[in-house]
């Protein structure tokens, strides 16, 4: 049973269509990422979602109930914008209250409440306080404290992470998994980061152009994406999409490369309906391509390759290949990408099984 | 020859010629009457005699501090500042509501709500008067179309003030409403939106969202007005001429009378420099807040 439902949601600005026939599934208690880059919708996505905007189709349902048309108020859903939006005239005791207020609370429950908050934030010792006087982290630990503090089922956190620095990113993600495990609460977090997706959310829903293009576990996705955008979006660095034809025969069909041609992988059997020329995309993730050496017994296929370019990462190496017309990019161990340097030559093999064919027209994984 | 101009155009000295003429003109037809004046309110003097000065001290000050038709005017005065200051504060507040909502034609009626405040004051005047005016007036015309008599606003107490603070409010309301205006589009939409999905009613929507962005500037409109309305001189003069009786009798008028229909020239001038310490006092107010919001901003 899904507790939000979108379906077919459709927002545009004048000319500009924002989100373009949206459907979202978010089970209750679950901590969904929505990914996708800047403009692919996620912002519009949660405004109406939560109410601010208001829909040209499509429904939103909540727990059940038809809520397209209620008003902010009545959906109850929090969001964390992404620019904090903290009120900078009350003292950050007074904004955390501030959504208590319509509650009729006792003024005793609001305190308890804003120092159980408080605590959970680690914000006990600035409560008095204006919002402008504190940092970056805080601040966005007050927005965060200030959706959480009327317990709300449903809470929208729209990129929460894009306006810290590294090290309180690392430590926010761990919060906000700590948050969602201690309080149960049903997350939907939209970023433009693959890595904070996949580390944080138990489902991801890939956004593209106002468009769902896929859903899935982080694992779903990052093992057989639906697409070639999906494939580039998720898993860093980024998989190599070379562009590639295909070849063969009608019953036995292969991808031809600039380095070579092969068959076999996966993708054989649904391939054969595609017919001789067709133009493919052909996808390997960076850490399924492997040195080989001359002696080795290595039976898969290989590529002769040129060193281009080394990125030093510490404990890992990307190394940027040339093989033929093709650039690709490999990941070592540090240990072993010391033997290359910038224009040595090399065999490198892989596994067939583990790559991926794209149709090039339609972008769609042939599987 | 030809070494004046060129002399005179040298960089060195350029900048002092060109604002010399602007300096002359303001010590003669401004600071130098201004003093003057000051040391008359220290002598018997007549304007209209032709005996000299004599020394007085601070008898003139004196006098103007403990003669109660002074009170009076300083309470005429009081009563139509605070009616007339209050209906623009109420009035431009409105309208500034009204003008930070987007709606057709929104541009072209600001700046028709916009003129009155470039008129000058004279011709407001002028034009109430007519308004007022029982026999032919357009506002004794509209009455008499109700109760088929004639009105003579200006013929009461009461009737007569509340002329000088409608002819006041329409002229200066748009002042008020320009600086609340700019309040009011400083306030970023996020902000209402998060006090949305924070489920707040409108009223504290207002108090802790809009209120704070336009406090500082309903303060410097209220403090603005006051000074200006405590000087209000044209449209008194023009519209009541201080009538009936005394009744609409600012404190401006007054000193105007004191000068130019008495020619109590001493008099008139200490009572003058009195009211300037009270402009200077607000006036600093003034400037206190208006440093005050600058600091906060």
């Amino acid at each position: 049973m899904s507790f939000l439902k979108v379906s077919g949601l459709v927002k545009h600005f004048d000319e500009v269509v924002a989100v373009d026939g949206l459907d979202l599934d978010v089970e209750k208690g679950e901590f969904f990422a929505l990914l996708g880059p800047s403009a692919s919708g996620k912002t519009t996505s949660f405004r109406t979602i939560c109410g601010i905007e208001t829909p040209d189709a499509g429904t939103i349902e909540l727990d059940g109930a038809d809520r397209t048309h209620a008003t902010v108020r009545e959906r109850g859903i929090a969001m964390v914008f992404q620019t904090f939006a903290l009120y900078p005239h009350l003292t950050i005791r007074e904004n955390l209250a501030f959504p208590l207020r319509e509650q009729r609370m006792d003024r005793k429950d609001i305190e308890i409440r804003i120092g159980e908050v408080a605590e959970l934030l680690k914000l006990t010792h600035t409560l008095e306080r204006k919002p402008g006087t504190a940092s970056g982290g805080e601040q966005q630990r007050i927005a965060i404290g200030r959706a959480l503090i009327r317990r709300p089922e449903l809470l929208l956190l729209d990129e929460p992470l894009t306006n810290l620095d590294a090290k309180l990113r690392h430590d926010t993600r761990a919060e906000f998994k700590r948050i969602h495990r201690e309080r149960g609460i049903t997350i939907v977090f939209a970023t433009p980061d693959e890595l904070e997706a996949l580390t944080m959310g138990q489902r991801i829903g890939v956004l593209r152009e106002g468009r769902m293009v896929q859903v899935g576990t982080p694992d779903e996705l990052y093992e057989a994406p639906d697409n070639d955008y999906v494939a580039g979006m998720v898993g860093s660095p980024q998989m190599n999409l070379l562009a590639a034809t295909r070849k063969g025969s009608d019953t036995v069909p292969s991808v031809a490369l600039p380095f070579g041609e092969f068959g076999g992988g996966a993708w054989q059997g649904a391939l054969a309906r595609f017919p001789v020329g067709e133009a493919l995309t052909f996808g390997i993730r960076p850490h399924e391509i492997m040195p080989v050496a001359a002696s080795s017994d290595f039976d898969g296929p290989t590529l002769e390759a040129e060193v281009h370019l080394t990125e030093p990462l510490g404990d890992v190496v990307i190394l940027d290949l040339l093989a033929g017309d093709a650039r690709l990019k490999m990941v070592l161990p540090e240990e072993q990408a010391m033997a290359y340097s910038v224009g040595d030559r090399l065999t490198c093999g892989f596994d067939l099984a583990t790559t991926h064919v794209f149709a090039k027209e339609t972008g769609t994984a042939i599987r | 020859m030809g070494g004046f101009l060129p002399w005179l155009m040298d960089p060195k000295r350029r900048g002092a010629m060109l604002v010399t003429p602007a300096i002359v003109l303001l010590f003669v037809m401004n600071i130098f009457p201004l003093m003057w004046s000051f040391g008359l309110s220290f002598f018997h003097y007549k304007a209209s005699s032709v005996k000299p000065p004599r020394f007085a001290g601070l008898y003139y000050y004196e006098k103007v501090l403990s003669d109660p038709v002074v009170w009076e005017r300083f309470q005429t005065t009081a009563t139509i500042v605070s009616l007339s200051v209050l209906t623009q504060m109420v009035i431009g507040f409105g309208l500034a509501l009204l003008f930070a909502k987007k709606f057709p034609l929104r541009r072209e009626i600001l700046m028709l709500v916009l003129t009155p405040m470039m008129l000058s004051f004279v011709a407001v005047g002028v034009f109430f008067k007519l308004f007022y005016e029982p026999t032919f007036g357009v506002v004794s015309y509209l009455y008499r179309s109700i109760s088929g008599e004639a009105m003579a606003l200006l013929a009461t107490k009461w009737g007569a003030i509340a002329g000088i603070v409608i002819a006041d409010a329409w002229m200066w309301s748009p002042f008020v409403m320009l600086l609340v205006l700019a309040g009011l589009v400083s306030v970023p939409d996020y902000l209402y939106e998060a006090a949305e999905v924070d489920r707040a009613t409108p009223w504290e929507r207002f108090k802790a969202v809009t209120f704070p962005y336009i406090k500082g500037l309903l303060l410097l409109a209220l403090l603005f007005r006051t000074i200006e309305t405590f000087k209000l001189f044209d449209l008194v003069y023009i519209i009541t001429a201080g009538g009936p009786g005394a009744s609409t009798e600012s404190i401006a008028v007054y000193v105007y009378r004191m000068a130019f229909q008495f020619f109590k020239t001493s008099q008139s001038s200490a009572l003058s420099y009195i009211l300037l310490f009270v402009v200077i006092v607000l006036t600093n107010l003034y400037l206190y807040f208006v440093n005050r919001r600058e600091r906060e901003a």
